[in-house]
């Protein structure tokens, strides 16, 4: 057992989401590029290499599996059952309810236990906007309320912790980047990860613009931001 | 505070909020009809069978039926009130389409509904013309007449049900949906004179008034039914709770059993004998085969034989035995408990003569692999089919007439998808791999969570445009279904 994987879920989110968070958030600031989500070009190497650098440096791997790209199990999805996250307060407070048991999922091309059968516009879309590909249909998404330009009416969100709430704001480039990387850039590996708990309207009352903010982000300066002389 | 945080609270409201959101009952169901007719289900009857659809024709082997969709009031749980529904000739379920192959239907169909509907013959192969698929609507105060000449080899267990765009499941849930029999001129049972029961599983939910409920759209409810289905609070066999069916010692009886439920998935066993499983969608196996117990997908159809075994007055139960098909997120809290659907009673009467059970039925000549035309893989997620909606105007599949084609349909989600194709019966040639067992005609295969199935299907007959979809109606509804299109 290396790392940070035997702590607890709430040591991993202080120690290692929340940073993340907070960097990509800045990040966002300077570099929000609007809703456009077609794919802006042609997939090269550079392409995948990019991919891959937004991978390691936002430690997909703390949750998705592996030490490093070398390592056996990179991002290949729970392996060990201290890999899983329990979330609500029986985090805290044994036996309380609810409890849901999250699972990080395969995120190698694998066609039947991992990203294989969903296309890189179903990547985007999870990673903009949270939303679960295999229940989001492959089309280009232009709006973000339920029902319209594309966005589901019923929409079902990836199970917390995943932080897409703060790396959606990541470029548009960043993005197809990751996707192409994870579908094109790695081998596939077959393990089939169990479906995450999470409340049945797959966390929607809690992904609203008043609890996770709205997209894209408030221009600089807010109220609690200066420009500098 | 963090916006995690923030989301991390939020979504457990969330989840307590679902926790207390009961089931609401919108005010879906249609203006009642003038003239109630009532039927009575009371709880232990004797199992009583759909009427059957009388033929006017006097011509042998021609078959002629009227069958009318309508609104009626009709008392659907014991001792409760007359409730509004839809219904097939003034019955649920609707009457019993009983035919031989080779013979010549016509079905005079009305549509007396407030809404536009169809009759989709579940299972049968014939012109796509009368398919009864969302592609050719009826509309309200329209007749269709359906006609198709019943194929060889067709014997079996089949049903019929509306297939209308974004609206079967409701008008199932209403009471749409009856059984056909497809006889052959050989039967190895029927020749033994084993006698047969049809068993027309279906589930419905009520309100605390007792009439058909249906969720509120924005309620958690509705989400909850988008995943799963639909699913009822009272299971009934031939439109009864838990009626009773008698057998004497000895006996061997031909259960037919059609599951007509939206989205329910039934795990049949009986609680004192095993099922001898004798045939499943199209009809008859080879031999037969023992099992504790099997299996029942929504739409699928299974044909049992079961001994009466037990002394005079004992009690056997057909049960549906837990079987976990759901999502975590949506799976219902009472999905390990098992629940009842009849009593098999052993009368008094003297024991008759045991018939012995046929250890040859028929035989299935595999389908010819020699030349497949095309090797395809279907992807089913969560009501997508290849990462799409339906989409009536756009061909997903194109076939010739002719060929052979092979299927792999992959189940990439968290949930079974029961796969069913339109007018062309499949055979299984394995699943994750591992070969059939034995052969069977198939239009349903149930895929369960992460899994794969690869059918062989033969294209012998009939251009144009052919469904295939899950049947968990709710998916179907949603657009989980694409478009065959067979051309010469």
């Amino acid at each position: 057992m290396s790392g940070w994987r035997g702590r607890s879920a709430v040591a991993v989110l202080a120690a290692v989401i929340l940073p993340i968070m907070a960097l990509a958030a800045a990040h966002a600031v300077r570099r929000d590029s609007g809703r456009a989500t077609a794919w802006p070009g042609e997939t090269t190497a550079d392409t995948i290499a990019h991919g891959r650098f937004i991978v390691v440096t936002h430690d997909c791997n703390g949750c998705h599996g592996g030490i490093d790209p070398a390592s056996d199990g990179w991002l290949a999805g729970e392996t060990t059952p201290d890999m899983q996250f329990m979330i609500g307060p029986c985090y805290l407070t044994p036996g309380a309810k609810p409890c849901f048991h999250t699972h990080p999922r395969n995120l190698t091309p694998d066609n039947q236990t991992g990203l294989g059968r969903f296309t890189e516009r179903q990547i985007f879309n999870a990673l903009r906007y949270g939303l679960r590909p295999e229940e989001t249909p492959d089309v280009t998404i232009t709006s973000m309320t339920p029902g319209e330009g594309n966005f589901p009416l019923h929409p079902r969100y990836l199970a917390a912790p995943m932080p897409w709430m703060a790396w959606r704001f990541m470029p548009d480039g960043d993005l197809w980047s990751v996707a192409a990387y994870l579908k094109r850039g790695l081998k596939p590996v077959h393990n089939l990860v169990q479906e995450s708990e999470g409340p049945p309207d797959f966390w929607a009352s809690a992904y609203t613009p008043d609890k996770i903010g709205a997209y894209p982000g408030p221009a600089f300066p807010t109220k609690n931001e200066q420009a500098p002389n | 505070m963090h916006p995690l945080t923030l989301t991390w609270r939020g979504a457990v409201a969330a989840a307590i909020g679902a926790a207390t959101v009961g089931l609401r009952a919108g005010p879906t169901t249609p203006a009642a009809p003038a003239k109630p007719a009532p039927v009575a289900a009371t709880a232990s009857d004797t199992l009583r069978e759909p009427p059957t659809l009388h033929s006017v024709s006097r011509v042998p082997g021609v078959v002629e039926v009227e069958l009318t969709a309508a609104p009626a009031r009709l008392r659907l749980l014991p001792g409760g009130p007359l409730v509004n529904v839809y219904a097939y000739n003034g019955s649920i379920p609707g009457p019993t389409l009983d035919v031989h192959e080779g013979d010549s239907v016509v079905i005079h169909f009305h549509n007396r509904l407030p809404d536009t509907t169809t009759v989709h013959c579940h299972g049968l192969h014939f012109p796509a013309a009368e398919d009864g698929s969302p592609l050719m609507p009826i509309a309200p105060g329209q007749s269709y007449d359906y006609a198709f000449r019943v194929p060889r080899g067709w014997a079996g267990t089949y049903w019929y049900h509306p297939h209308v765009d974004r609206k079967t499941t409701f008008q199932v849930a209403m009471g749409l949906f009856g059984a056909i029999i497809i006889r052959a001129p050989h039967d190895p049972l029927a020749a033994r004179h084993i006698p047969e029961k049809l068993l027309v599983l279906s589930d419905n939910r009520f309100d605390s008034a007792g009439a058909i409920a249906f969720p509120d759209p924005t309620s958690v409810q509705a989400e909850i039914d988008l995943e799963n289905g639909r699913e009822g609070n009272v299971l009934f066999v031939n439109g009864q709770v838990m009626p009773t069916i008698p057998i004497r010692r000895g006996q061997v009886q031909l259960w037919r059993i059609v599951n007509a439920s939206a989205s329910r998935v039934y795990r049949l066993s009986l609680t004192n004998q095993p099922l001898v499983h004798v045939g499943s969608d199209g009809g008859l196996f080879e031999h037969p085969l023992e099992e504790h117990d099997l299996l029942l997908a929504n739409s699928g159809r299974v044909e049992v034989l079961v001994r009466g075994t037990g002394a005079a007055g004992s009690e056997a139960v057909l049960q549906d035995l837990p079987y976990d098909r759901y999502m975590p997120q949506t799976r219902p809290d009472d999905w390990d408990s098992t629940r009842t659907l009849l009593s098999l009673r052993a009368t008094g009467t003297p024991m008759v003569r045991p018939v012995a059970i046929p250890t040859e039925l028929r035989a299935i000549p595999p389908i010819d692999t020699t030349h497949v035309a095309a090797h395809r893989v279907i992807v089913m997620s969560q009501g997508l089919i290849d990462g799409k909606r339906m989409d009536m105007h756009r061909v997903d599949i194109r076939a010739r007439l002719g060929t052979t084609e092979i299927w792999e349909i992959q189940n990439v989600v968290g949930m079974d998808h029961p796969f069913h194709l339109h007018g062309f019966h499949f055979q299984v040639l394995d699943r994750d791999g591992v070969s059939e067992p034995y052969r069977s005609w198939q239009d349903l295969i149930n895929v369960p969570k992460h899994s794969s199935v690869r059918i062989v299907v033969h294209f012998d007959d009939f251009p144009g445009e052919w469904m295939y979809h899950c049947h968990i109606l709710d998916h179907e509804d949603e657009g989980m279904m694409g478009i065959l299109e067979l051309t010469n």
